[in-house]
């Protein structure tokens, strides 16, 4: 499935309110949670959470992971959880909008 | 996102990009090689979003152009060289034209300031206005502007000048001095046993050194006065293009001025009235309240109307006021008109050198072709390359810029030593950089980077990808398209070439016809020595008896043929008026009752060649006990006779306190003229009968031979007659006509710079166009030479093209200097701006030109040898 760049921003400010987690384990959790349906290429997630970082809304820090190595783990910041929430209002009016318009299945 | 602009530290970046290499290595360990895909792409997306794409893009191309640059170390050269040049000239013109007609007065509010334009200039007049001041004027004072007078400073005495001005000056606008106090009101009083000065900021330096001066005596001619401040350094009082060195009350004139009072009489003119606006009140309620008191002064000074036409003149008069925040300056009005023609040409000038830049670039792009070629062909935008290409000429506009600025100032001090020259002295003007200065540099830049270079930078980007990239032979002469544009930039260069070389014949011929006109005296053989016998601590009726000697002295020396003396001298900037009246002078208007005058030794006119008309010369016979008698010149008979016999008749002048003395007219004499303008009426008493002398004496010398030869011994005469005297210049006659012509001579000197600059650039440009245009033709002519063409055939080909580019530019250029002859009108001397022979004088010398740089390359052609060139396919 494609997604819109701004979604991306989302899912990920989505997947970090359960906790910071490092770069990879960000694209796997999305990966779990969609049912294997939204497979983000870490090329593309990577660029997204540098912009997030850049705007504020995550903040990184080296840490060590289970295997003793030091990772890059990011965290949510309070602005960030004010942005994922706007984000989501304003998502939940989309979709609820195309839901309107599409209606139910039609019967063919 | 001011987070973004952290990683423009190239620390920062460098930091973060080591971090994310660590991360994807870490990542890596963790999820394994296949996992993680294109790390390469998932690093450039992320160094796009916190780098800066465009201006990186912009750093790289000023890099490469850089480099670019430096490996053509010569093309770069005489680009910067000429553009430099160009943008200094263009800078040192700005500079002055700001410096004196558009810059503000470094004072409070300069635009509330006002100059009373056709009010009294006399003391008198001044304290009327001071004292009805009324309300819509805040203050109202005078100055006298800059006056020739010796200060003592304990060194003895030196030439200096000084400026009288009331005792509100300062304050009016608004001077706070840097050290001690400025003059006020108290200071300001007749009598006052303390007088007191101020220095200029620069006298001070240059006269103490900047040391302590508060408190200490200055004399100015032998009257002391306490020096109690020194001005601010951007001060110079409201006169434009004079710095005087020390301020003074006006109340002290007398004892600066000896001689008849200049406070007293009602026709002293030699102040001028500024005054400060009420704030929200305009030039025009000032100039309805004062009028009625510039009418009262008038009548006052002039008794009443005599006729009914001059009563209603009188009471429709209005007292004009003019807005003097930019300061008043006579130096404006005589060379607004000039500077402004010298900064259109400067203009040109800098225009025919980015045309020049412009033809060099396109040489050199089609030099560069192959590289551009490869840059298209593996992906870069064709809009990519031409910004490549603009950012070289960029950086070279930038660099001329830069030393433009540095030029800038040398340039306009030479300009304005060269120029602005008014009574000997040259102006003195703040030449500082401004920041209107460095803004004018840029845009001038700017401007420059863009002629020069975008039309070779859209065209190189423009080129066809296939046939660069060929080894072979290219189309014979390049592009239709190519030809067409080089032809095109050397026609331009020819035009505007033409444009400053008519321009140059115009402003020379111009000053040899000033040079040859007629001043109402011989000028060969004649010096003139500027003598002050006051020097010699001479006063009184003893100055005209040193006079009397040095003159007896003065004949005496070898080689003299005639000396008299006078005040004004000749071709002097020296001019006094008074006011007179005469029997049968009908005209009942006063204002028409002053002239001009001189006091004049005997033998005056004999001695400078003047021819006279009716009557005789002054001679030794008129002496203070013989009939006072008096000479007029020509203007002055007819202004006031009208044509009916002035001999005879007798000439009424006020003289000190009033007085009125009856002359006998004895001779009327030609013109002296002091410039071109129409001949001033004037009058001339003999020295010996007045015994009255202000300044210095101005002795005419005719020699038997050479001058120049004569003046050791002139020199030495003087000083053994009397040690003590100082002998300023010793001038011939041409010389000193020279000095008034300083505008014109300005226009010719410049002129002829930029006539040979043009002729040199129009012959390069036409001489490497065509040394191009027969190299790449050679396969061409070796073709046409092998089918029977003659040599001379050869030099047709490439002279013919030549005749079209000169024909077509010197068409071009000729309408437009027509075009553009109608502002230098003023300029030129007794003839049309659009003189078909200047023009036809210029197209020949640039035929001649063209034709001459065409020519070298015309016979390399037809030199050329058939086969070779044929082998060479």
């Amino acid at each position: 499935m494609d997604l819109l760049k701004g979604t991306l921003d989302m899912l990920v400010l989505r997947t970090l309110v359960f906790g910071p987690l490092h770069g990879y384990a960000i694209a796997k959790a999305i990966r779990q949670t969609s049912d294997d349906a939204l497979e983000i290429e870490f090329g593309s997630l990577y660029p997204a959470l540098k912009r997030l970082e850049l705007k504020g809304w995550v903040a990184a820090k080296w840490e060590k992971s289970e295997n003793n190595r030091q990772v890059r783990i990011y965290r949510l910041t309070p602005a960030g959880k004010k942005q994922l929430t706007q984000e989501h209002a304003k998502w939940a009016d989309f979709a609820g909008a195309i839901a309107r318009v599409m209606g139910p299945a039609p019967e063919i | 996102m001011p987070r973004k602009w952290r990683y423009l530290i190239p620390h920062l970046r460098r930091k973060a990009e080591r971090e994310m290499q660590e991360e994807f290595r870490a990542l890596q360990e963790i999820a394994g090689k296949r996992e993680l895909g294109n790390l390469t792409l998932a690093a450039e997306n992320a160094r796009a979003v916190w780098g800066w794409p465009r201006l990186e893009g912009v750093w790289a191309d000023v890099r490469y152009a850089i480099r670019v640059l430096r490996r053509k170390p010569s093309f770069a050269a005489a680009a910067v060289v000429s553009l430099a040049l160009g943008i200094g000239a263009n800078a040192a013109i700005f500079s002055l034209m700001d410096a004196l007609l558009w810059r503000e007065l470094p004072v409070r509010d300069p635009e509330r300031l006002v100059t009373f334009v056709n009010s009294s200039r006399s003391y008198f007049g001044y304290s009327r206005f001071a004292g009805n001041r009324g309300g819509s004027m805040e203050n109202i004072a005078a100055c006298s502007g800059s006056l020739v007078r010796r200060l003592d400073t304990g060194r003895g005495p030196e030439r200096g000048q000084v400026e009288l001005v009331t005792g509100n000056f300062f304050e009016m606008l608004g001077i706070q001095t840097d050290a001690g106090r400025p003059i006020t009101p108290e200071d300001d009083r007749r009598g006052n046993p303390a007088p007191v000065a101020v220095l200029s900021h620069s006298y001070w330096q240059k006269a103490y050194g900047g040391a302590a001066v508060l408190g200490r005596t200055i004399r100015v001619e032998k009257a002391p006065f306490t020096i109690i401040g020194v001005a601010p350094a951007e001060f110079f009082g409201v006169t434009v293009g004079e710095v005087p060195d020390v301020w003074l009350p006006v109340s002290t004139a007398n004892s600066v001025f000896p001689g008849p009072s200049w406070l007293d009489g009602k026709n002293n003119n030699f102040l001028t009235i500024v005054g400060r606006l009420q704030p929200g009140i305009s030039m025009q309620q000032a100039s309805a309240e004062l009028t009625p008191v510039s009418i009262q002064i008038d009548l006052e000074r002039n008794g009443p109307p005599r006729s009914e036409k001059d009563r209603r003149s009188l009471f429709e008069s209005k007292l004009i006021l003019e807005s003097a925040g930019k300061g008043i300056s006579f130096l404006r009005d005589r060379f607004s008109e000039p500077l402004r023609v010298v900064f259109w040409m400067v203009g040109i000038g800098l225009l025919l050198a980015c045309v020049n830049v412009m033809s060099l670039e396109f040489a050199r792009a089609d030099e560069r072709r192959k590289e551009l070629t490869v840059r298209l062909a593996i992906g870069a935008s064709r809009g990519r390359i031409a910004r490549q290409l603009l950012t070289e000429s960029v950086i070279l506009a930038a660099a001329s810029g830069l030393i433009g600025v540095l030029l800038r100032q040398p340039l306009a001090a030479a300009l304005v030593r060269l120029i602005l020259v008014w009574d000997d002295q040259p102006a003195r003007l703040s030449l500082e950089t401004h920041s209107a200065i460095l803004l004018f540099v840029a845009a001038v830049s700017v401007a420059a980077a863009l002629v020069s270079g975008v039309m070779p930078a859209l065209r190189a980007a423009r080129g066809a990808v296939q046939p660069g990239l060929q080894q072979g032979p290219r189309p014979a002469g390049g592009s239709p398209s190519g030809r067409f544009l080089r032809r095109a930039v050397a026609a331009a260069q020819i035009a505007i070439s033409l444009v400053l070389v008519a321009a140059t014949c115009l402003f020379a011929y111009s000053l040899h016809q000033l040079r040859q006109f007629d001043g109402g005296l011989n000028r060969n053989r004649l010096l003139v020595a500027d003598v002050d016998p006051a020097d010699a601590g001479y006063e009184g009726p003893q100055l005209i008896g040193l006079n009397l000697r040095l003159r007896d002295r003065l004949a005496g020396v070898p080689g003299v043929e005639a000396v008299s003396f006078s005040q004004n001298g000749i071709f002097s900037g020296r001019n006094y008026s008074t006011h007179f009246d005469a029997d049968g002078f009908f005209n009942a208007d006063q204002r028409t009752h002053f002239s001009a005058f001189d006091h004049v030794g005997p033998y005056f006119f004999s001695t400078a060649g003047t021819h006279v008309i009716a009557g005789r010369d002054f001679n030794e016979r008129d002496d203070p006990g013989a009939p006072k008698v008096a000479i007029v010149n020509r203007e002055f008979a007819r202004r006031v006779f009208a044509g009916s016999d002035a001999v005879g008749r007798n000439l009424y002048v006020t003289a000190a306190k009033d007085t009125i003395l009856s002359y006998q007219i004895v001779g009327v004499v030609q013109d002296i003229r002091n410039d071109v303008r129409r001949p001033k009426p004037m009058f001339y008493l003999c020295q010996i009968q007045t015994q009255t002398q202000a300044f210095s004496t101005r002795f005419l010398v005719r020699t038997r031979l050479d001058p120049t030869a004569v003046i050791p011994s002139l020199r030495a005469t003087l000083r053994a007659e009397a040690p003590a005297l100082h002998v300023d210049q010793i001038d011939t006659a041409e010389e000193l006509l020279d000095r008034t012509l300083a505008t014109d001579r300005l226009m010719a000197v410049l002129a002829w710079g930029f006539g040979v600059l043009a002729i040199i650039l129009a012959g390069v440009g036409v001489y490497g166009l065509q040394s191009y245009d027969v190299t790449r033709r050679t396969a061409e002519i070796g073709i046409r030479m092998a089918v029977g063409a003659q040599r001379r055939d050869v030099v047709w080909l490439v002279m013919r093209e030549v005749a079209l580019i000169c024909g077509s530019g010197i068409a071009a250029g000729t309408a437009t200097a027509l075009l553009m002859a109608r502002f230098v009108e003023s300029l030129v001397f007794q003839m049309r701006a659009a003189n078909p022979l200047i023009q036809a004088a210029a197209a020949i010398v640039l035929v001649v030109v063209g034709g001459g740089a065409a020519w070298i390359p015309a016979r390399r052609a037809a030199r050329m040898d058939a086969v070779a060139a044929l082998r060479n396919e």
